[in-house]
């Protein structure tokens, strides 16, 4: 029940929707590119904090990084999955999906990159 | 060992390509209509398998033959190209790799009639685009810190 709000474009031949409500395949896998990618970071102190941790990763699959690599991928297609059938990804705007991807790519970037600067 | 050096190689190649490829995202969905939509869609897809290339060829790189630079590196002159740069940058790559895989998704909506659909596949070409740069350029000074720790080894 989200508000349509249509202009018109010059330039474009046609009407534009903004804030029109995004199909819930890209939302889900909006939210869960933002959700993976932060976890991803605390993944990343954890492991490097925590010797049992990072043994445990090794262990897995011979190397701690192949081991994060593929927890990553598995978490953003389950997440994003089950998201695709939420409704929450049937209620998102836009607004909402673009704010999630910029602000968990910028805080996950400097969570990693504090976290070895220090 | 000729097999290794070329690996090396095309890991930062694919990875500029990749680049290359969210540069031309970017700009067809600043111009985006019916005529080149689909043309859009299929460099998503480019940019995406580009970015699997270069995860699969560095990340064999790095768990094979990376030991013995990083060995180098951490008993040279500039220890913190392992220690911060190579740290930061194998691990900040996974975000870029998910981002990259996420793009022909979030293209996949009508972007020659929804401007929130537009500005997300702008937005995530671009942090493709600045991540993808930034990644470059820690290999750059990855490799150089090897080069500076073989400089600095007594003859």
């Amino acid at each position: 029940m989200t508000t349509s709000i249509k202009k018109q474009s010059e330039g474009l031949g046609g009407s534009i929707s903004v804030g029109e409500r995004v199909n819930s395949q890209v939302a889900g896998y909006g939210y869960s590119y933002a959700i993976t990618s932060l976890l991803s970071a605390l993944l990343v102190v954890l492991k490097e904090s925590s010797a049992p941790v990072m043994d445990m990763m090794a262990r897995l699959s011979g190397h701690h990084w192949v081991t994060h690599g593929i927890l990553d991928i598995i978490l953003f297609v389950a997440i994003g999955w089950l998201l695709s059938r939420s409704a929450l990804a049937s209620d998102a705007s836009y607004g909402s999906v673009i704010s999630a991807v910029i602000g968990s790519t910028v805080i996950s970037g400097l969570i990693i990159a504090g976290f070895y600067a220090i | 060992m000729f097999t290794n050096e070329m690996v090396l190689l095309a890991h930062p190649t694919f990875g500029a390509l990749a680049i290359m490829a969210a540069v031309w995202v970017f700009v067809e969905t600043l111009n985006v209509g019916p005529s080149n939509i689909s043309r859009l869609r299929t460099v998503c897809f480019l940019g995406a398998g580009l970015m699997w290339l270069t995860y699969v060829v560095g990340g064999y790189w790095y768990v094979t033959q990376y030991g013995v630079d990083k060995a180098i590196i951490k008993a040279g002159p500039w220890p913190f190209a392992h220690s911060f740069f190579m740290e930061m940058k194998e691990h900040v790559f996974l975000m870029l790799l998910l981002l990259a895989t996420f793009m022909p998704i979030a293209a996949s909506a009508d972007l020659s009639k929804n401007l929130g659909a537009r500005k997300l596949v702008l937005w995530v070409a671009a942090f493709v685009v600045l991540t993808g740069f930034a990644l470059e350029g820690s290999g750059a000074l990855i490799s150089m810190g090897t080069k500076v720790g073989l400089m600095a080894k007594p003859v």
